[in-house]
């Protein structure tokens, strides 16, 4: 079933939720990314009726549950720390809803026992939750909200009560899990590696205000804003002006920064006066000497992290640092460069992500 | 021999070494004292034979007794529930709100039990009486035209009962609702319960303890309770306490009062063993 947001708006004293339209389709895994503050468990919150929107609407299948209470929702929550009830074992917990719709005990507990097995969790059945590991207390929750099958699957930072080293495991088995039985599932992290990993379209949220939504490599490779550059991942940001009067017969227009002349590829229409050129890590290389090639900024190593499979530097350079990474096939028989070594920074042109200037002010994370 | 290689005070700590004595000392000793008290016989008017005999316990086979265990009983209950009905929103309400609201709440709850017992129950007469609070606040409402009969009577009992036992129901309920998740019954709601399956099927299990520790906690001192009945009843109404009291200084028959004491002390051990093996079992 299609999830509809329309114009959903909520006022707190201290906190703000913008007016936010939002579609989610049916079957998708859908992220809610942002810091914390930003509202994305507002809205959540929203969805599963535990709190009472403004203004706007929300549509489950064409059908308006904004004032419907909770209970009545086709719609189950994962929440952050579970929230098993403490008083009953797992196969009562996951039994919960059908006890409640009255189903007979034949099919509750063949729908349980199916829960279970489709969570690997099988022989869990008669623990109690509190002999439960993180990790099966989550099967646990997560078959409870599955059982009776509804049609959105609110997830609360599922994830961040676990251990690292399971962490990475589970996230593979979230996105199985939501394609293998059908249902929408809706999850909030803050943390963007997660959010690339599972959604399969996601928004980026601050302040109370959705930034943008699209596929991860969409958000990814063109954020609408620097702040969302630098909040999907790490991000070197130079402001400049372009050159208003460039010469026709060039393919490239002219950057004039705090760094130095940098030139941007010519396509489509101008570009703003004013813009941001955001730069991710692994795009830009590291020269060992210089050449004559545009896009070209002298530095000096400040710091490295050797992490095998790539070296990330930090570079100092006379108005700014920048963050590089050299993998090991680019680096190929080259010494890793020790600190204090100067070095060239370089970019190929169509590798900047051209932002027009004016949200800076949110960026600094 | 055997017992003393078990509890040997060698392999305890010093701690539970003074919780064993003080158990020993105040609660099984005495215990034990009545309990033999119970199996001796009074010759006359307070001297004791020694000779030992069951005849006191026949002697509670008696309608007089019987009955007055059974009124003792059900008035106990009925202001245990009292308690529980108006506790629970009290200890809910403290349970839910933080800072000085709840230390100010928990105060106000107290303050009467800095005052004495006696003092206390003057003033529930105070409250009670034909020209108290209760009857001049009905009165101006004209809900009624002349006073109730409140003091000297059963339900005056009743008032008294559950107005000094309330807070010792309060506190450990106050205890197991604090510590409640509410998240638990957000998830309860979310997987379509109601406001009363959640309160029945998740809220309710989940402070039993308490629930149960609070209710035992003025259930038993009330089963054996004789200042209140006789201030606020006038000395009309008997109940178990009263019988017992009378026995040991009014008639000077301490193995009948003692028998008596010996039932009461069975019975509510049988209640508490009754309620741990519930519990266990509830748990897992």
């Amino acid at each position: 079933m299609h999830l509809d947001l329309q114009s959903v708006s909520k006022q707190y004293s201290e906190f703000a939720l913008h007016p936010l339209t939002l579609k989610v389709e049916p079957g998708e895994f859908f992220c809610l990314l942002g810091p914390s503050g930003c509202g994305k468990t507002t809205v959540l919150r929203l969805i599963g009726g535990f709190e009472s929107l403004d203004s706007g609407q929300i549509l489950l299948g064409g059908t308006d549950i904004s004032h419907q209470p909770p209970q009545l929702r086709n719609i189950h929550t994962v929440f952050q720390k579970y929230a098993l009830f403490p008083h009953l074992c797992v196969f009562e917990n996951v039994a919960f809803a059908l006890r409640i719709q009255k189903r007979g005990s034949a099919e509750i507990k063949q729908r349980v026992t199916e829960a279970l097995e489709l969570l690997e969790i099988g022989p869990l059945s008669d623990r109690r939750t509190d002999q439960l590991s993180g990790g099966q207390a989550q099967r646990v929750a997560l078959a409870r909200a599955l059982v009776d099958q509804p049609a959105v699957l609110l997830l609360d930072e599922p994830l961040s009560a676990l251990d690292p080293s399971l962490r990475l495991r589970v996230r593979e088995e979230l996105k199985a899990l939501c394609h293998k039985v059908g249902t929408t599932f809706i999850m909030v992290t803050h943390d963007q590696e997660e959010a690339l990993q599972l959604s399969d379209r996601m928004a980026v949220m601050q302040h109370g205000h959705c930034l943008q939504v699209g596929t991860p490599k969409e958000i990814y490779e063109y954020p609408a804003s620097a702040f969302v550059a630098q909040f999907i991942g790490p991000a070197n940001v130079i402001q400049g002006d372009v050159q208003s009067a460039a010469d026709s017969s060039q393919d490239y227009y002219v950057v004039h920064s705090a760094s130095g002349k940098f030139s941007i590829p010519k396509n489509g229409a101008a570009p703003p006066h004013r813009i941001s050129m955001i730069l991710r890590p692994e795009k830009m290389r590291l020269l060992r000497a210089k050449v004559a090639q545009p896009n070209l900024i002298e530095g000096e190593v400040a710091h490295l992290t050797y992490l095998g499979s790539r070296t990330e530097y930090t570079i100092q350079t006379s108005k700014q640092i920048f963050k590089v990474f050299e993998t090991e096939g680019e680096r190929q028989k080259k010494k890793l460069l020790a600190p204090g070594s100067k070095v060239y920074l370089n970019w190929k042109a169509e590798d900047a992500i051209l932002l027009p200037q004016g949200n800076e002010h949110e960026v600094g994370l | 021999m055997n017992m003393k290689s078990a509890f040997s005070p060698k392999t305890m700590s010093p701690w539970a070494q003074c919780f064993i004595g003080w158990i020993i000392l105040l609660t099984l000793i005495p215990t034990i004292l009545i309990f033999l008290m119970s199996l001796l016989n009074t010759k006359s008017y307070g001297v004791i034979s020694w000779q030992p005999t069951l005849l006191n316990y026949a002697r509670l086979f008696d309608w007089t007794y019987l009955n007055l265990f059974l009124k003792t009983i059900a008035l106990s209950l009925g202001a245990t529930l009292t308690c529980l009905l108006v506790g629970f929103p009290v200890a809910y309400y403290l349970a839910r709100v933080s800072g000085w609201k709840r230390t100010l709440g928990l105060i106000l709850l107290f303050i009467p039990f800095w005052t004495n017992f006696i003092l206390r129950i003057h003033a529930v007469i105070a409250l009670v009486g034909n020209s108290g609070l209760i009857n001049q606040a009905l009165l101006g409402l004209g809900l009624i035209d002349q006073p109730i009969e409140l003091l000297y009577t059963r339900t005056g009992v009743f008032i008294g009962l559950a107005y000094n036992y309330l807070p010792f129901l309060v506190i450990p309920l106050f205890s197991s609702l604090e510590k409640f998740d509410l998240t638990l019954r957000e998830a309860a709601l979310d997987l379509g319960a109601n406001r009363i399956q959640t309160f029945w099927l998740v809220l309710l299990p989940n402070i039993r303890h308490g629930l149960i520790i609070g209710s035992l906690f003025v259930f038993i001192p009330m089963m054996g309770e004789y200042v209140i009945p006789d201030l606020l009843g006038g000395g009309k109404d008997m109940y178990l306490g009263n019988l017992m009291v009378n026995q040991f200084f009014v008639m000077q028959d301490w193995p009948f009062g003692a028998a008596i004491a010996s039932v009461l002390s069975v019975g509510l051990i049988f209640a508490l063993v009754i309620q741990y093996r519930w519990e266990s079992k509830t748990d897992g």
